[in-house]
């Protein structure tokens, strides 16, 4: 048996994993910008706990009366996570303004108390209702596999509901996480749109813990936010990346956990999905931190590394320029610029290649293209100084070597009306 | 105690005959009529909470002081992976079976325990200050990524997930005396080092600029709370899991918080609270067992033990709380302090 791609989302069995899945992750992950942007990571961590007595008390009561692989049973699990994950949410808030308790012994305290709760109540279920006490379990570390077509349209509404709650609210949300001053002086209710954001939260985590768990809630959270801050340069493109990965990651997740066991027939191979999801989730965000083009930190490092070369190269140049004849043995640029021999003798060798140099009796010597190159980096050089001293209020430019060409002759233009001003 | 075959002397017990029948046996203990070796699971259990509330009393205290609860609970997230590692790198030596954990020894369960501690926290440091991520957001990832790990390793090696529940949830009625051991070691080890680093503790706490500058490392006694805090969830996870260890550390100190504000009056407190709260935890364990005939997770009822501890706290400690506010602002006759 294998499995092509597209029969994940055909094949009865395995459509609604994926799909539920993946549903579960885009809202996830939208409403995970928010609470990341908002410094509240750990919230989801907190909600996600503090949902899981809700799950025991659902399964506890409604188990006698609907099946367990009715409809009902799925929303009743839903409604009481919800309920108590909101409940949890009312205690941390509670704790830590009338009792004045640190605002991450609150959310330990609570989660941890709730869970217990939640232990508790499902060992009640453990010697009675074995097969009940499993279904609470599933909820731990989550279980994708068993889902079915009607947790597709819960999902598929859920996410629908999310995405417009974001879309319809996109400017109040834009507000709330940048200028809450701003946000007031419109008259915009700022504790309603806190509520909402804090609601939307408990959705998602509610959302997320039958295919995910109630313990890995939080990684979902704030993995795909992450990643997306690697590369996004708004925040549109930051909702949109977060749901785009937190998609891939949400598919990625299903289809290893069933396509690699089958390289493997024979032996009992089992790859849970929500971990699964989480990890792919959570790769995804180490490289792009650590690889990704602006902002990654080997990219950062290595463009630092450039820049300093330039640096160096620049320098030679100009020191080569300044001196009598345009001559300069490597012994005298190893010393003006206190480079080792061996990095002075990797400069000359590139200032070679681009024929900026050539060999006089032993020693460098400028050539026609070197001299026009240092005489350029002077006036760039010059011009920078005028830029910081002129146009001290723009911070658009850091450094010198982000100016362009075009910015580059609007400053002389600039220098020549200054300084020819006076003459006239 | 015929023929060496214990018979539990709490059988039947309700919640106070329990305590008649403890303080029998204590008192039978200090005489010598009952050896070590005669300890019943009840007793057994009871004695690790104690060590543990011991254990967790400095570190907790200081973890809330420090605000490090939420690196704390990544460090016992985290802690299964490292219990993991430990029975793979163990399995090729012994003959593993999933079922007993009696080949984790307690050497390579503290040591594992130690490398899972230093890799969440140099893994958290490193996200923080190289990377540049925020804080909050860098502990989440970190955590929740190990334990995946984790989660699927287990399920990967063991074929099922019950390690990793028991880990978890941990599994109080499975103690034996040889736990004893390990937990006896872990308080030691605590108490010796905050004891002996007190003054340091206290003020990288409460000042880290002035300690720094007078050549105390923060980041070093960060890193040593952080090696404790996994050597205290080594040995809490097979009596109350992993992830309800992280409730010794904080509900004791916010316990202690709403009736003192002196720091060695909070650490003390945060011994004897949730001592008391063991007692009747156990107790009420055998009572829910003798009565009702229900075998309830011991585990989740310390959690809410100690949660009915700190409600009834909030409600009626004598400096903040909500009753005792209200009684002062109702009664007639104003008291001048």
């Amino acid at each position: 048996m294998s499995f092509d791609l597209i029969s994940f989302f055909t094949d009865p069995v395995l459509r609604a994993p994926t799909l539920g899945s993946i549903f579960m992750c885009i809202s996830s992950s939208l409403v995970g910008v928010l609470v990341f942007l908002r410094k509240r990571s750990l919230l989801g961590e907190a909600l996600s706990h503090t949902s899981y007595p809700g799950v025991a008390l659902a399964v506890s009561t409604f188990a006698a009366f609907f099946s367990p692989s009715s409809d009902g049973f799925v929303f009743a699990i839903l409604f009481f996570a919800f309920l108590s994950s909101v409940l949890g949410l009312l205690c941390i808030d509670f704790l830590k303004k009338r009792f004045r308790v640190y605002d991450d012994a609150a959310l330990t305290f609570v989660l941890s108390s709730f869970f217990g709760i939640g232990v508790l109540l499902a060992s009640r279920l453990q010697t009675t209702h074995a097969v009940w006490y499993k279904q609470v379990q599933t909820f731990l570390y989550g279980q994708a596999a068993t889902m079915r077509d009607v947790h597709i349209f819960i999902y598929l509404a859920l996410f629908i509901f999310i995405l417009l709650a974001v879309l319809i609210l996109y400017k109040n949300i834009q507000m709330l996480i940048f200028d809450q001053n701003y946000m007031r002086s419109l008259g915009v209710q700022v504790r309603y749109t806190e509520m909402l954001f804090v609601f939307l939260t408990c959705l998602a985590v509610v959302v997320g813990i039958r295919s995910v768990g109630v313990v890995m809630m939080a990684g979902m959270l704030i993995a795909p936010a992450l990643t997306a801050r690697c590369i996004a340069k708004s925040l549109k493109q930051m909702f949109l990346f977060a749901a785009l990965f937190g998609g891939v990651s949400g598919f990625l997740g299903n289809y290893l956990s069933v396509s690699v066991p089958e390289l493997f027939p024979g032996t009992r191979f089992v790859l849970p999905t929500g971990p699964m999801i989480l990890i792919i989730a959570s790769v995804l965000c180490f490289a792009f931190l650590i690889f990704s083009p602006p902002n990654g930190l080997l990219w950062k490092k290595l463009s630092r590394k450039k820049i300093k070369s330039k640096i160096l190269l620049d320098e030679t140049l100009k020191f080569i320029y300044s001196r009598p004849g345009k001559l300069a043995s490597i012994f005298q640029i190893k010393e003006e610029l206190s480079i080792s021999f061996l990095r002075a003798y990797f400069i000359l060798w590139i200032l070679f290649t681009k024929r900026f140099l050539m060999l006089k009796n032993g020693s460098c010597c400028l050539t026609k293209r070197g001299s026009k190159k240092a005489i350029d980096i002077f006036k760039c050089h010059r011009l920078w100084g005028l830029y910081l001293i002129d146009f001290e209020n723009d911070c658009r430019y850091s450094s010198l070597y982000d100016l362009t060409p075009e910015l580059l002759k609007d400053l002389q233009e600039f220098e020549h009306v200054k300084y020819n001003h006076g003459e006239k | 105690m015929m023929l060496g075959l214990h018979l539990n002397p709490y059988k039947n017990c309700d919640f106070f005959e329990f305590f008649s029948v403890l303080s029998t046996r204590v008192l039978g203990l200090i005489t010598g009529q009952i050896g070590l070796a005669d300890l019943v699971s009840d007793e057994i259990q009871l004695l690790v909470l104690l060590g543990l509330c011991f254990s967790s009393a400095f570190l907790g205290v200081f973890l809330v002081l420090k605000r490090m609860t939420m690196m704390a609970n990544a460090i016992c997230h985290t802690i299964l992976l490292g219990i993991v590692l430990a029975v793979l790198v163990l399995s090729p030596f012994f003959n593993f079976q999933a079922s007993s954990n009696s080949i984790l020894s307690m050497k390579i369960l503290l040591m594992s325990s130690l490398c899972t501690a230093l890799l969440t926290t140099f893994l958290m440091e490193f996200f923080k200050q190289t990377v540049k991520v925020q804080e909050d957001a860098s502990i989440g990832i970190v955590f929740t990524f190990l334990f995946a790990v984790g989660v699927v390793l287990v399920t990967l090696f063991t074929k099922n997930i019950h390690i990793g529940t028991e880990a978890i949830m941990g599994n109080i009625d499975a103690l034996d005396v040889d736990d004893l051991q390990i937990v006896l070691f872990v308080s030691l080890m605590n108490f010796s080092f905050f004891t002996v680093f007190y003054k340091r503790f206290t003020s990288v706490t409460f000042d880290p600029l002035f300690s720094s500058s007078i050549g105390i490392s923060v980041s070093f006694y960060n890193y040593m709370i952080m090696v404790l805090t996994s050597a205290t969830c080594i040995a809490a996870f097979r009596a109350v899991g992993v992830l309800l260890v992280l409730m010794f550390f904080v509900a004791p100190p916010l316990m202690s918080r709403m009736l003192t504000n002196n720091l060695r009056s909070i650490i003390c407190l945060s011994f004897i609270l949730p001592a008391i709260g063991s007692f009747i935890t156990i107790s009420l364990s055998r009572h829910f067992l003798t009565v009702y005939q229900v075998p309830i997770s011991t585990s989740g009822l310390l959690v809410t033990v100690f949660f009915v501890m700190y409600l009834l706290l909030l409600l009626l400690s004598p400096k903040n709380g909500l009753f005792t506010n209200f009684l002062a602002k109702s009664l007639p006759i104003k008291v001048i302090d």
